[in-house]
């Protein structure tokens, strides 16, 4: 009876051990979560052993065992386990594993705040290796030009994006969509009359290079609008769908052209057509709105806002909602 | 002849020079911080008005201020010398907007001026005294509101004056977040003061007049209050249906901008986006600060302009008739100027050639962004188009004058004939700083028309309709109480006549009756309803 007691009595303390290993891991602390777990026989000790040495970056010994223990796990603790093996990837510098896992771990956790940000560092570390091997081996390559301009676009320094677009069409100037990349530039650096008739250029030199840019028309289209001049603009607009009838902002554009000059059955016909492409874009919808109503079409006009009415409701998401409620609230009386 | 006259002006440019220190308008009028800003309400002060108070024929000033320092006011001396005036009101507050009607009927003008917090109804006593009589006239809130553009206006055509108040949202020093909070606390990666996005919304206001100097809340009955997710700021009165009954317009802030349509029963009805003005012609919500209307085309319809954020378009709104709007920006030629943060607004016909050209005072909300070094800042010059009479503005700005060239943050701007002599000034409420008043030295050629328009009672006729013909030209116009940007412009109506020494007026008062003036000849003039 004395042994079956002690024997319950040392289960009992060797269950509370583990429950302790695993507290301590929670709340950070992997030093003692390992000193606490390793040796015991509990298999969530062995997975959080594991983890906890991924977590303090030994990852030599951890990352066999860890893939051993993947399959086996479900739900909580297969996430946390492909979570400490991405570490363990990135930390060896094997970015393809990393990568491949990180895609898994999206695919079956995708809105879990602590695998997507797991997949950004590991593309963010992929995206830092290549740029740093192309800015060693290539340096003086038009592509560290390019590339430099882009980065500083992402940063909103459109006047040093431009520098680089410039820098790189003066070594490469035959490279395909760096004319269309500096045209967007300039037209997001400044809000000077000018830049349009600069950007302008620009994109008429990317046609030049490759006359089947249907963007680069539509782009010439937009512009050649904000300068008024839309008799120009409206076949630069039709070519552009010419070149790629799947533009239906393009589509768009000219069905607005044809609002403007009161040509409502064209206008309806291409803004119907934008809108079966692009139903949620409040922007085709409210272009057909006004065009039904100009037309005297007040009920199709109608039906229209309401449809946009319902699409200008803020989306689904926490920080929406945190908003909503704010917005909804009563007044205080 | 007008023609003639048209292509003579062109040649001949305004020369816009600031005044103010010469005339008197040396106090800085305090707006929160003027190097950064920790909360919104910092922001959006102050309007400017032109109102007769001492009934002298010349336009004495309004200045709301924030706090630091009372609404100031300033007796006009025949357009020489603007002297500050005693009138007893004193208050300090966050204020925002000043309006003008004489809502009491005797025969002196009444304001209000709009505060975070509550509001100020201040009856003209004897031209010199004014007598806060909020509490007495039933329009204390019980509740901190962030009240800002407003307008005095007869909604239900019963002879006296009811009052609108647009509201921006709830906002309070204790719950608000700090600059860099939360996503709608940043601008270009700098931590700024929050808003309006992520602050509540709050609802706008309708007082019916009692006829006994006393106000009656009709926000709900009116359905003035239903419009639920806005930002609102300035407000704009008029008849935009052209059926005889005040309509009214808001513009808003990053929300659709509103037009309540009369609905001649006591209640509006919110129709803005049907109608083509609560968003730009790409479906956007735009940032919504202040607006003007004039028929600026002259087809005898009233259109509407609104000023926006920068990197957005300033939006002019073509009225197609019926109270539908097409948008025109690009078309007018107003769509070029997208650095500004544009505020207070006014169509005046700066050169008397019978079109009525177009005034932007601008300036952005945060200080911070000059650390930028972007062309966009926290100072901007003021913006000045000529109406080319084709339907298109020309950009003069740069043309114009120094005084258009300053770079200040500005935010109200009203016009008025300061010296009675048929050039129209502007008075630019300036954040921080004391206000510009800008008068043209090139004195126009063209004749001008300057209209006072009475009531039976005597008071300015908020609401009647003006439509002006001389040589074959037809221009409309409209007394409004509010507009621009939180701001009062004069009651007087100002039409330029070109070479034409009379018109023909034809007046529709506020009650539908109307009155046809054969020849009145040009200068200052005063019609009563008879």
């Amino acid at each position: 009876m004395r042994a079956i007691s002690l024997f319950a009595c040392a289960a009992a303390l060797a269950a509370q051990t583990v429950d302790d290993g695993l507290a301590a891991f929670h709340n950070g602390d992997y030093v003692r979560a390992e000193k606490i777990l390793s040796g015991s026989a509990d298999p969530r000790a062995q997975l959080f052993t594991e983890l906890s040495r991924a977590a303090t970056g030994r990852c030599h010994d951890s990352v066999p065992r860890l893939e051993a223990l993947l399959a086996a796990q479900q739900g909580e603790l297969r996430r946390l386990t492909g979570l400490g093996l991405v570490q363990c990837h990135v930390a060896l510098s094997q970015l393809d594993r990393a990568s491949a896992l990180a895609d898994r771990l999206k695919a079956e956790f995708p809105s879990d705040a602590d695998v997507l940000y797991q997949a950004a560092r590991v593309h963010m570390r992929a995206w830092n290796d290549v740029i740093y091997q192309l800015f060693q081996k290539a340096p003086a390559s038009y592509r560290v030009n390019h590339l430099s301009a882009e980065v500083f676009e992402t940063q909103a320094n459109y006047g040093a994006a431009v520098a680089e677009y410039r820098k790189a069409i003066a070594k490469n100037p035959a490279a395909i969509n760096l004319h269309f990349r500096l045209g967007r530039a300039l037209l997001l650096e400044s809000h000077e009359p000018a830049a349009l008739a600069a950007a302008l250029a620009e994109f008429q030199a990317e046609l030049k290079i490759n006359p089947f840019d249907a963007v680069a028309e539509y782009q010439v289209a937009q512009v050649l609008t904000a300068l008024q001049r839309p008799a120009e603009a409206e076949p630069r607009l039709r070519r552009a769908l010419e070149l790629n009838p799947a533009l239906t902002e393009a589509q768009l554009a000219l069905g607005k052209l044809r609002l403007d000059a009161r040509d409502f059955p064209a206008a309806i016909s291409l803004l119907e057509e934008a809108v079966r492409k692009m139903p949620a874009s409040e922007n085709a919808r409210y272009s057909l709105m006004i065009a039904y109503r100009n037309a005297g079409r007040m009920a199709d006009a109608v039906k229209q806002k309401e449809e946009l009415d319902r699409l200008q409701k803020p989306p689904e998401g926490e920080f929406t909602e945190f908003l909503k409620k704010l917005g909804e609230r009563k007044p205080q009386p | 002849m007008i023609a003639l006259w048209a292509a003579l002006l062109t040649a001949e440019a305004p020369d816009y020079r600031n005044v103010s220190p010469a005339l008197g308008l040396t106090k800085s009028i305090p707006n929160g911080g003027a190097v950064s800003k920790k909360h919104i309400i910092e922001t959006t002060g102050s309007g400017v008005g032109w109102i007769d108070l001492d009934g002298d024929g010349f336009e004495d000033v309004v200045l709301p201020s924030g706090p630091g320092m009372p609404a100031l006011f300033y007796r006009n001396r025949k357009g020489r010398r603007l002297e500050e005036m005693d009138t007893g009101f004193k208050r300090q507050g966050w204020a925002q907007g000043v309006c003008a009607g004489d809502y009491d009927n005797d025969g002196r003008t009444d304001l209000l001026i709009t505060y975070w917090g509550r509001n100020a109804l201040l009856r003209n006593v004897d031209g010199t005294r004014l007598e806060d009589a909020t509490a007495r006239a039933g329009l204390v809130h019980d509740r901190v509101r962030y009240n800002t553009g407003c307008a005095f206006l007869d909604y239900d055509r019963d002879g006296d004056l009811d009052l609108f108040v647009a509201n921006y949202l709830q906002f309070s020093f204790e719950s608000a977040p700090l600059p860099g909070a939360n996503p709608y606390c940043w601008y270009r990666g700098i931590a700024v003061n929050c808003g309006p996005r992520g602050l509540p919304f709050d609802r706008n206001l309708l007082y019916r007049n009692n006829g006994d100097g006393t106000f009656t809340a009709v926000s709900a009955v009116s359905l003035i209050e239903r419009p639920a997710q806005h930002y609102g700021l300035g407000v704009l009165t008029g008849d935009f249906n052209r059926d005889g009954w005040p309509d009214i317009f808001v513009a808003c802030d990053q929300t659709p901008s509103l037009l309540y349509i009369n609905q001649k029963n006591g209640a509006f009805a919110e129709e803005a986006l049907l109608r083509g003005v609560a968003l730009d012609e790409n479906g956007r919500a735009l940032s919504g600060m202040g607006a003007a209307a004039a028929d600026y085309d002259g087809d005898g319809l009233p259109d509407i302009f609104r000023t926006n954020f920068s990197d957005e378009r300033e939006t002019l709104y073509q009225n197609a008739g019926g109270g539908h709007f097409n948008e025109s920006t690009m078309k007018a030629g107003l769509a070029h100027n997208t650095r500004f943060v544009g505020w207070g607004t006014a169509f005046l016909d700066f050169d008397n050639d019978g079109w009525r050209d177009l005034f932007l005072a601008n300036g952005h909300v945060f200080p911070e962004v000059d650390s930028l070094k972007t062309d966009i800042r926290y100072k901007e010059r003021a913006i000045l188009y000529r109406n080319l009479g084709t339907g298109a503005f020309e950009d003069v700005s740069e043309r114009a004058g120094p005084g258009v060239a300053e770079r200040h943050s500005a935010r109200g701007a009203a016009v008025a004939d300061l010296d009675n002599d048929g050039s129209l000034e502007i008075l630019i409420g300036n954040q921080n700083e004391p206000p510009s008043l800008l008068r043209n030295a090139a004195k126009p050629r063209g004749a001008w028309l300057s209209l006072r328009l009475l009531t039976r009672t005597g008071r300015d006729a908020i609401g009647a309709e003006v439509e002006v013909s001389a040589d074959g030209r037809r221009q409309l116009d409209e007394v409004r109480s509010g507009g621009s940007y939180l701001s009062q412009n004069s009651l007087r109506l100002h039409f330029g006549l070109g070479p034409s020494a009379t018109a023909r007026v034809k007046v529709r008062w506020p009650d539908g009756g109307e009155t046809v003036h054969p020849r009145v000849s040009a200068g200052r003039q005063t019609l009563r309803q008879p």
